[in-house]
């Protein structure tokens, strides 16, 4: 088989799963957990896993070593004391700084060190790790070792797609999830208050504006109340309007890559985000993730937003609002008198091999291993790391319900299913650089919202120019082609 | 056979030997100043070539392989507000730090001029914050200005109320501790210079200014400060360039936020070049600043030629 056909072969194998997951997420929940059980052979994928590579170190002294990014230690060193157990290949680790991890693989593209035989990178950075030739492409390896259907138990797996090849399985659940303080929204006297004011019921927000009407109303800095504890500092803001852009029904660039983001409903979107951050608290524009979790769980705000991350902080002794926490999906947008919904997800790490590796079957045989079921299960389970629940199994493990709590995984897992992806093209952290200046710009007021997004605008064509317009294209094409399919038909 | 072919010895040793080769005086310096070109001359070579191309390393390209783009850096450059903003935004930032640090510097040398009592202890004590990495001096003022820290705790306590003040965070602010931070810290290398200067200065003219009854603020304008100028210009001229390469604040305290409105060249130059590794484009950024750093200095060393 030539190298095109089994590219074809794979792209076909990722839309059926893509097909089957989103047939899942419309079906009745029952339905959809015996429709997602499991065959034997991915059941046992780990020892099969496991197997082929003893088998192909032989008597060969093998070592992996695994960059991963700092504070994930808690997730991947079971894994990988297991997989040494099973194989005697030994795992050896290599933690660096967590922002820094994208930054430090593509550095191997130039030095060639073989520092790493595998990698953890955040999932938006894997367009330009492919392209840079850093990484292997999985396809023939996937082809020869996947089971069938493996990839279709994860709940998002868009991100371990490049231009139709498959490049790692993603390792977390990173999708964007909203927080609300339940007992003000259980409150009679607010309930009334709310409903008389607004003529709708005080409920966990279906849209952004309904959001925005609920944080105005619990905002009471002198009773020490705040409406919300959402991110205004510049690394987080791009991904709150990403996700209020989208609900409003628009692509952030046209089929032939023109920007779109500085059309109405994106000047839209940002002038509505900039008027929610008068009803934040003061900590807001400064406050980075883990101040964030301490803020939100002193029990004062209505509303967060965040991560699996965010409630395992949230569920624990160290937060007042244990128990107290209300969820719901990110909001949406009304597209005449439907209900768009754009759950977002905006993080992620992906296992990938190293093309400098000098045993690069042997190290995607320990991705397939960690990706299962059975060993991604443990992984999750770990209270201390990060990485959420992304597979069907997940979801109805005790030990992971206990740390999460079944009413939190429950709209986590819609939220994975249907989540939309970052912008993953070449030169994501460029374009998504200038994203974010522009609208820190905009929400401090040295900028006016569309003066803020026509910059953007005009830097992201000189970046798309620069990465090659038709390679680009060819990508965006695919990226949207993968889009969930209910937000696919709504945006254009 | 040797014997034949193999020169008098006094034929080498003469300098005569060489005429017509290279001078004896030449070839002695030759070998350093060969050193020297290559040391300079191959990285602006290198510089000018990257400038001409979009080479990112991570694109499994050599640099010299990398595909021109001729000048198109420079006018994606060219409309690139956030490199022209950076531009402006750093001459503003040498400007006002190097204005303040010399104004400041010459106070403090008057009154270190003369003897005093704990004179030398002063000293020592005025020239310690220039002896701390820069990075904890910046790491110091970003922990006093955070917006629950010791600066913010100090107004509440003025004003009698709590002040939250997001001094990092806001963009008219944010900048201000950083500049503070840049003062606080090379003030001192300033003082030394003008201190140095002010008490080499030939005393007979002040002397007979002080005789024939010249106030004191008249003779360090009209005999002080002229006779001063070529250390001022000196001091201005080595400050000006180091506080425009200004790096370890920005970076600690703001990372050139909030949007961008910290961002001087350094940062900017650093994101591109170590965070999305555009090289090229980068390269033909530092040729530019170059130009104008060289421009800049040729300006402010013009009155130190003149004085010569």
């Amino acid at each position: 088989m030539t190298d095109a056909a089994k590219t074809n072969q794979h792209r076909r194998r990722f839309l059926k799963g893509t097909a089957a997951g989103l047939a899942g997420f419309a079906m009745a929940p029952g339905l959809m957990g015996r429709a997602m059980a499991q065959s034997p052979a991915i059941e046992n994928i780990h020892n099969v896993a496991a197997a082929k590579a003893k088998e192909l170190a032989g008597d060969k002294t093998v070592s992996l070593t695994i960059m991963q990014p700092s504070g994930s230690l808690g997730n991947v060193k079971p894994v990988g004391d297991a997989f040494q157990e099973a194989t005697g290949i030994e795992i050896k680790y290599l933690e660096v700084p967590l922002g820094e991890i994208n930054q430090k693989v593509l550095l191997e593209a130039v030095s060639k060190s073989g520092s790493f035989d595998i990698a953890l990178p955040a999932t938006f950075g894997i367009p330009d790790l492919a392209e840079s030739g850093i990484l292997v492409n999985l396809d023939n390896y996937a082809l020869t070792y996947e089971p069938e259907g493996f990839q279709d138990g994860s709940l998002y797996n868009i991100g371990d797609y490049y231009k139709g090849s498959f490049y790692g399985y993603q390792t977390d659940g990173d999708t964007y999830v909203m927080f609300y303080n339940k007992p003000w929204l259980d409150d009679e006297t607010e309930q009334k208050g709310f409903a008389d004011k607004h003529g709708y019921p005080l409920k966990v927000p279906d849209t952004w504006e309904q959001l925005d009407q609920m944080m105005a109303w619990f905002h009471r800095p002198d009773d020490n109340m705040y409406g919300g504890a959402l991110y205004r500092t510049q690394f987080f803001i791009a991904w709150e309007w990403w996700g209020r852009f989208h609900a409003k029904g628009h692509y952030p660039l046209s089929d032939d890559l023109e920007p779109q983001i500085n059309n109405e409903a994106g000047v839209q979107a940002l002038e509505e985000l900039i008027a929610a951050t008068a009803h934040l608290y003061p900590g807001a524009k400064t406050n980075g993730l883990f101040e964030n979790f301490e803020a939100y769980g002193e029990g004062n705000k209505f509303a967060n937003i965040g991560w699996g991350g965010t409630q395992k902080y949230l569920n624990s002794d160290k937060s007042d609002m244990k128990g107290k926490t209300a969820y719901g999906l990110m909001p949406g947008g009304m597209q005449g008198d439907t209900l768009l919904r754009t759950p977002y997800f905006n993080w992620g790490w992906n296992y990938v091999v190293s093309s400098v590796s000098p045993e690069p079957e042997i190290a995607y045989l320990f991705t397939l291993y960690a990706c299962s079921p059975v060993m991604s299960t443990i992984a999750v389970r770990d209270p201390g790391g990060y990485f959420d629940p992304f597979r069907e199994v997940h979801y109805s493990d005790p030990e992971i319900e206990q740390t999460y709590t079944p009413e939190f995984l429950a709209t986590h897992k819609v939220s994975m299913r249907n989540s939309i992806p970052d912008l993953y093209l070449k030169g994501q952290g460029e374009y998504f650089d200038e994203l974010r200046v522009n609208l820190a710009a905009a929400d401090s007021g040295t900028k006016t919202a569309k003066e803020a997004l026509d910059d953007t605008a005009r830097s992201w064509e000189r970046i798309t120019r620069r990465m090659g317009k038709r390679s680009q294209e060819v990508q965006w094409r695919f990226l949207k082609s993968i889009y969930p399919a209910d937000v696919r038909d709504k945006l254009s | 056979m040797a014997d034949q072919v193999a020169p008098h010895s006094a034929e080498i040793d003469s300098p005569k030997a060489h005429k017509g080769l290279i001078p004896f005086n030449v070839a002695l310096v030759l070998p350093a100043q060969l050193t020297v070109l290559g040391v300079v001359l191959v990285p602006t070579l290198i510089v000018i070539w990257l400038a001409m191309t979009d080479w990112q390393p991570t694109q499994a390209v050599p640099w010299y392989d990398a595909q021109p783009v001729w000048y198109w850096n420079f006018y994606d450059l060219w409309w690139d507000d956030r490199f022209i903003n950076a531009v402006i935004r750093t001459f503003a930032v040498v400007a006002i730090a190097i204005t303040v640090e010399l104004a400041l510097a010459l106070g403090l040398a008057l009154l270190f001029l003369d003897e005093w009592p704990w004179r030398k202890i002063a000293v020592s004590l005025i020239i310690l914050p220039m002896m701390i990495i820069p990075v904890d001096a910046a790491n110091a003022f970003f922990m006093l200005f955070n917006d629950r820290g010791p600066v913010n705790d100090l107004i509440s306590m003025v004003i009698g109320e709590p002040y939250t003040f997001s001094w990092l965070s806001d963009p008219t602010w944010a900048m201000f501790p950083i500049l503070l931070c840049e003062i606080w810290q090379w003030t001192p290398l300033m003082f030394l210079m003008v201190l140095t200067g002010l008490m080499s200065l030939p005393q007979n003219q002040v002397r007979a200014a002080v005789l024939l009854g010249a106030t004191p603020v008249r003779i360090f304008f009209r005999i002080m400060l002229p006779l001063l100028t070529p250390v001022i210009g000196v001091a201005l001229l080595i400050r000006a360039i180091e506080t425009f390469k200004i790096f370890d604040p920005v970076y600690i305290m703001t990372r050139g936020q909030p949007g961008g409105a910290t961002e001087t060249i350094s940062m900017y130059m650093y994101n591109g070049a170590f965070v999305y590794f555009r090289m090229g484009y980068i390269a033909s950024a530092a040729l530019i600043v170059l130009v104008l750093v060289i421009s800049v200095c040729l300006a402010l060393s013009r009155p130190l030629k003149r004085h010569s």
